[in-house]
């Protein structure tokens, strides 16, 4: 199938032929030549090239209009409320392949905007040439038009400052209106305005006496001003419907996609403990790791790095406590890298821990003190206790995983055991002293 | 301080009934509650009216300016020296405690405390004690440092080593009776140790406890 004709984000302009080509199956360059080519046919390229700039949407504004599927495990919109939240968050979640720059809406501006080197210049240079062309055309004699060409230049040029500025305001900047962009916008709408004002008199005042212009722009302003009157409280109306329309759209889907995640996981689970309702084991262990789960969701803390000693800790204890259905109890004091000597005393204290939910039960608490110089992990049962001197010799758990293997890294375990519970210390030092290993 | 034939009174706040009636339910022949409250507007209502001894207070309440525990503290300013609040809370996340202790609350349990435990807790709370759980004890190592610093200008701003003692075995999930049990010191001496943990919480302007604070916008 054909692709729609939409202006693509590959853009030298405004994406019109690069659109055009994707759509019509050619290469960009043949566009962009033929599109060049007839420019020169009496102007007729530049007008469709402005018509299609005008009329045809951008990639992003064609999924923006398109309904989006709400996936299951969205992530949660960084920014909420603003409208510009909700279009990022849409355009985002969509899982079209064509919006790789859409993700964060300033990147999307400058990637279109710098994606060719010097695009700017390019025009630029392209403009100035133009100009010496001319300039040269007349110093050889040529008679060029000069008073009809110099006003539509400027109408051109503000038409085009002006169009692009609404571009990009629909591309990018509906997102993030708070940046300093909105000043830059402002300045070129009235700069663009300005000029095509400008290059309107000049070829008015060309055919009419200066005396007639003023009264006729007197006239002129002054029907502006009534219709202003008039339309301004529409368009004000108008302004404010839509604005609600669009914070009323954030916060649907905002709402759908805290729907979608409490759908996947607290109604799931809240049915299988229905299911469950006989055992009070597994109810616990649902309600359990579901809390742990949304606790996750909402509270998760996006400064905190994974990786770490701590995080290992967690998700070990976790991890445990899932399949064993004992509460796990995690305090975590400090936190330090998860360096190869660290990632042994956590397999030391998934032992332990492991240890205490298969023999002991009840509630299970795991401190860890982490620091720079080393860290201690303190593993406490509610058992009934044992005697770590009478661990048989084929009881390989406490043997190999705990002591020997603590000791060959340097680190230290040490076993409390009475008919209240037992507590188990394991101190692994980040530098050894002797200099072993 | 408690007449034992005179039972605590309390009024249990918190937005959920189902909450309510359970912990109700819990609370032992010790403990007689007054009022039930289920906003922030509400709830300061019933503790000017009934000027109960402990309030259970849930950390997360409709209604008010959105403030939820802190602020139903903070409007009962008045009657703190009579009345003394326990946090509950579903969440052990440091910050909701933290918000709560620091307006005056005198200790913090999470929901899933059982019947005895609770009641134990309201009774400490009644008496004047501290009540801190595994994760408080730890949050507070965290804030004040596991190192005994004496280089500290205000005696407010670090934990003694005592003290320091106390809270780790607090983390390590000592109850107060093992606590004392592991450093041959009474219960009593314990509960003055926590206590004073608590005051320097609630009073210190330590700059992890202030920076901490600030980061999420608790000042």
């Amino acid at each position: 199938m054909r692709p729609a004709l939409l202006r693509s984000n590959d853009a030298m302009i405004a994406g019109v032929c690069a659109g055009l080509a994707a759509h019509l199956g050619i290469t960009v360059n043949v566009a962009r030549i033929a599109m060049v080519g007839l420019a020169f046919a009496g102007g007729a390229g530049i007008f469709l090239y402005g018509w299609l700039w005008v009329l045809v949407p951008t990639q992003e504004e064609q999924l923006r209009r398109a309904p989006t599927p709400v996936g299951p495990r969205l992530t949660f919109p960084t920014s909420q409320g603003a409208a510009g939240g909700a279009t990022s968050s849409f355009v985002g979640s969509s899982t079209s392949p064509m919006v790789s720059p859409t993700a964060d809406p300033s990147a999307g501006s400058r990637g279109s905007t710098q994606s060719l080197i010097g695009k700017r210049e390019v025009l630029l240079g392209t403009a100035l040439l133009l100009v010496a062309a001319v300039a040269i055309a007349q110093q050889l004699g040529a008679n060029l038009p000069l008073d009809t060409l110099l006003p539509v230049g400027v109408v051109v040029t503000g038409a085009v400052l002006a169009w692009t500025q609404l571009d990009e305001t629909r591309r990018a900047g509906l997102m993030n209106r708070a940046g300093a962009s909105q000043a830059g916008g402002l300045a070129r709408l009235v700069a663009g305005l300005l000029l095509v004002t400008v290059g309107v008199l000049i070829m008015v005042s060309g055919s009419i006496s200066w005396e007639l212009t003023w009264s006729t722009l007197i006239a002129t302003g002054a029907v502006l001003a009534g219709v202003f009157l008039v339309l301004a409280p529409w368009g004000l109306k108008f302004w404010r419907d839509l604005e609600t329309e669009r914070s009323g759209r954030a916060r649907e889907t905002e709402r759908a996609e805290i729907a979608a995640h409490l759908h996947d996981s607290v109604l799931q689970t809240l049915a299988l403990i229905q299911n469950r309702a006989g055992s009070e084991q597994d109810v616990v262990r649902l309600a359990r790791a579901q809390e742990r789960e949304l606790r996750n969701w909402l509270y998760a803390d996006a400064t905190q790095q994974s990786g770490n000693l701590a995080e290992r800790i967690r998700a070990l204890a976790a991890e445990i406590e899932d399949s064993y259905g004992t509460p796990i109890d995690v305090v975590v004091v400090g936190d330090a890298e998860l360096s190869a000597r660290q990632e042994i005393l956590a397999q030391a204290a998934r032992e332990a821990v492991l240890n205490a939910a298969k023999h002991a039960g009840g509630n299970i608490s795991v401190y860890l003190e982490a620091g720079p110089t080393g860290s201690t992990i303190f593993v406490r049962d509610r058992g009934s206790g044992f005697d770590p001197e009478t661990i048989p010799e084929d009881r390989m758990g406490i043997r190999v995983s705990l002591y020997s293997r603590m000791d060959r890294h340097g680190g230290e375990v040490s076993i409390r055991s009475n008919s209240e519970g037992t507590e188990v210390k394991l101190v692994m030092p980040e530098k050894e002293a002797d200099g072993a290993q | 301080m408690n007449d034992p034939q005179q039972p605590i009174t309390v009024v249990v706040v918190d937005d959920h009934a189902i909450f309510r009636s359970g912990l109700r339910a819990d609370l032992d022949s010790r403990i007689t509650v007054l009022a039930e409250a289920a906003g922030v507007a509400e709830a300061i209502a019933a503790i000017h009216e009934h000027r109960p001894q402990v309030v259970l207070l849930d950390v997360h309440l409709p209604g008010g300016s959105g403030g939820g525990g802190a602020e139903v503290i903070a409007g009962c300013t008045a009657l703190l020296a009579g009345t003394r609040f326990l946090a509950l809370s579903v969440s052990d996340a440091a910050e909701d405690v933290v918000t709560v202790i620091r307006a005056g609350a005198r200790g913090y349990v999470t929901k899933t405390i059982s019947g005895p435990e609770i009641s134990d807790a309201v009774l400490r709370v009644a008496s004047g004690d501290a009540v801190f759980s595994p994760r408080l004890a730890g949050f507070v190592l965290d804030a004040f440092g596991t190192a005994a610093v004496a280089s500290v200008d205000s005696e407010l701003d670090r934990l003694s080593a005592r003290e320091l003692e106390v809270m780790r075995l607090i983390a390590r999930g000592y109850s107060y009776k093992e606590v004392a049990k592991e450093l041959f010191i009474s219960i009593k001496t314990v509960e003055t140790h926590v206590s004073a943990v608590l005051r320097k919480l609630q009073l210190s302007s330590r700059h992890e406890l202030t920076r901490w604070a600030a980061e999420r916008r608790l000042l």
